[in-house]
């Protein structure tokens, strides 16, 4: 039965070898690109890229950042990919993180003087639930009404910051005058402990380990994981199959919401120790980037955060080093996507090509003796 | 109440509707031949940028409204190719556009001029901005018709265009079919290839018009990130107004209306994030009150039938 499945299941979506030859041969060109635009706005790409290496892997207070950034990239690609799974683009994630971390600091500022062992798991709660009730509701209007995903997620990205930027300015507004905007602190016990003195690596890195490792096993191990890949590439014989398509769909919704809320719960408990209006900064649109150049393989999308961390790291180190603005770092990452769209579209039509070419050679190759034999 | 609703308030509807009228009849052209065109967003963003650009170094309106024009259709190639002739997925290419864009437009506000965030200038020119004292004597409709700058008039021109060219003529005839059914099209001997290309090139068109509105219009400075998902609620306008150009016009003018709204409720002292949030959240709501009341629909029409 299993081999049956998997026979009709279209085998392209994995990252083979050719697949990692065409993403190196891309990278290698987007970084060149990006040399060559250094050059002609009048830098140095040699001092800019040694800027950004140095600047990313340089001390150990970089290479803390570097890491922290990759566990950001790897989280917000990871619900990108559980989604994308089943089928679904979450593009919402950056509203799911909002709320999470919303709801961890109220969480963790509301109870305080609690042992952390307990606050803590609590504050997870509320991020898990804040997160994954926000994609749930895109969710339930793409498999109830067949609504699209994508606007409505996009949509309520927008609501979702507005409506925690308020919460930061007026109701939940904290007394401290010294404060811009946000909400009260949380209590100093819960504040996750540093890994890396003065980084910004915490000890939200080995839950982000486990969180990964989870999503590897239900993504790639799991029935489950099976079932929502077969409903997410051809939904009607999952059904057919007897799977619960729109269950599936939605669960793999709210899981990639719940992991946009508990990096919103990262950023509160790591770093700011409190909400703040400017809580992320597009993080999620980096991790879906990521996600989509490695086809939503969960380990590739963990390796490859690495990569775009270090770019990014590295990248605000260039600017404030050489001059060069961070952006263009933004312009390499969308590139790398280009190469490879163009590589399997460029391979696809020499495919096809050649095929025909080869059919033609056979048909007139049969055409030829069969004709004289008419004669 | 008498604060909020006044002329004004009109006004700045149809000020705030016009990016998303014409972004809107851009996503309408690949909406009909199949594409659905989620870089709009960046697109737009690009015009609004080379706008300026054109703007200040030509020191002209018309020179702004050329680089515009010219960004917007480099834009919209670049997506026809990918999307038509590589077969890439048009939701991944979109994305990746509007961070191109995002980047791209920041990169070269910080090199060209040298500023981050937002650049204005008294070198760039506007658009211009037609005043008919005549015509401001009519009350409620004067006031409405005359005073806006040029790309106002020309998007509800482009309006009525679109609707004759999709609906009335051979050409509009073929981009239809070459959404709906591309092999009958090829089979009357005419590429749908070549249709979508075109509709490709005519969203970036109007991507560049919307963007120069954006940049040129009332404002005349560029902003990072000034589009604001106006793109995407462009995306939603034509999903409401299921390809037609006038309802994407009146879908566009409801989101102004919000808009305008908005921002009259903030000097009314309602809190500006509130505001703020309500277009986006309209959408969200009307998405789903459309799709259920066409299903019902459907549904009425099976049973009777």
């Amino acid at each position: 039965m299993m081999r049956l499945l998997r026979s009709l299941l279209p085998g392209r979506r994995k990252l083979g070898f050719a697949y990692l030859f065409s993403l190196a041969i891309s990278v290698a060109l987007a970084l060149l690109l990006g040399a060559l635009m250094m050059r002609l706005t009048g830098y140095s790409p040699v001092e800019g890229y040694a800027a950004l290496v140095k600047g990313a892997f340089g001390t150990r207070r970089a290479l803390g950042n570097t890491l922290a950034k990759a566990v950001t990239l790897s989280m917000t690609g990871l619900a990108m990919a559980v989604a994308a799974q089943a089928g679904i683009f979450n593009v919402g994630g950056e509203g799911q993180l909002f709320l999470g971390g919303m709801a961890a600091a109220i969480v963790g500022s509301q109870l305080t003087g609690w042992p952390a062992a307990v606050a803590v798991p609590l504050a997870f709660v509320a991020a898990i639930t804040a997160g994954g009730l926000y994609a749930l509701l895109p969710g339930v209007l793409k498999v109830r009404l067949k609504v699209n995903e994508v606007i409505t997620t996009i949509m309520l990205n927008s609501v979702a910051i507005y409506l925690c930027a308020y919460l930061a300015n007026g109701p939940l507004r904290t007394a401290d005058k010294g404060i811009a905007a946000g909400t009260n602190a949380i209590d100093p016990a819960y504040v996750f402990p540093r890994l890396i003195p003065l980084s910004n690596l915490t000890a939200s890195a080995v839950y982000a380990a486990v969180l990964a490792l989870l999503c590897w096993y239900v993504m790639k191990r799991s029935t489950i994981g099976y079932e929502m890949k077969l409903t997410g590439q051809n939904p009607r014989f999952a059904r057919y199959m007897g799977m619960k398509t729109d269950r599936l769909i939605l669960w793999s919704m709210a899981a990639s919401g719940a992991l946009c809320g508990i990096v919103g719960l990262f950023e509160v408990y790591g770093l700011h120790r409190r909400f703040i209006p400017s809580l992320s900064n597009e993080f999620y649109f980096d991790g879906m980037l990521v996600a989509m150049i490695m086809r939503y393989d969960p380990v590739g999308i963990v390796l490859m955060s690495v990569f775009f961390a270090m770019l990014k790291i590295g990248g605000t180190a260039m600017e404030l080093g050489v001059g060069i603005s961070s952006e263009l770092i933004l312009i390499v990452q969308s590139i790398i996507i280009f190469f490879m769209a163009a590589q399997s579209g460029l391979a696809r039509i020499v495919r096809e090509r050649r095929g025909r070419r080869a059919a033609r050679r056979r048909i007139e190759g049969k055409n030829v003796p069969q004709g004289e034999a008419t004669s | 109440m008498s604060d909020i609703f006044t002329i004004a308030l009109l006004q700045n509807t149809l000020r705030t509707a016009t990016p998303i009228i014409l972004a809107g009849l851009g996503v309408l052209m690949t909406d009909h031949v199949g594409i659905m065109n989620i870089g709009m967003d960046g697109m737009m963003l690009t015009g609004a940028f080379f706008a300026v650009v054109g703007s200040f170094y030509l020191g002209s309106w018309l020179g702004g409204i050329a680089a515009a024009l010219l960004a917007g259709v480099l834009l919209g190639l670049f997506f026809g190719v990918f999307v038509i002739k590589l077969g890439s997925d048009e939701f991944i290419i979109g994305v990746a556009l509007n961070i191109f864009a995002g980047g791209l437009t920041v990169y070269l506000l910080r090199t060209i001029f040298g500023v981050k965030g937002a650049f204005s200038d008294p070198a760039i020119v506007p658009l211009p901005r037609f005043v008919w004292p005549w015509l401001e004597g009519i009350p409620v409709i004067g006031p409405l018709l005359s005073g806006n700058t040029l790309l106002v008039y020309v998007s509800w021109a482009l309006v009525l265009v679109c609707w004759l060219v999709i609906y009335r003529t051979p050409l509009g005839f073929w981009l239809r079919a070459a959404g709906e059914h591309p092999l009958s099209l090829r089979s009357a001997g005419i590429s749908p290839e070549r249709m979508k290309y075109l509709a490709s090139l005519l969203c970036g068109v109007f991507a560049g018009l919307a963007g120069a509105h954006l940049s040129l219009g009332y404002l005349t400075m560029f902003t990072e990130n000034m589009s604001a998902a106006r793109g995407f609620i462009a995306v939603a306008c034509v999903i409401f107004g299921a390809g037609s150009p006038p309802r994407v016009f009146l879908a566009a003018l409801l989101f102004g209306f919000i808009d305008a709204l908005g921002l009259r409720l903030q000097s009314a002292n309602v809190n500006s994030n509130l505001t703020a949030m309500a277009p986006y959240l309209v959408t969200v709501v009307m998405m789903a009150v459309l799709v259920v009341r066409t299903e019902a629909r459907k549904k009425r029409q099976i049973q009777t039938r």
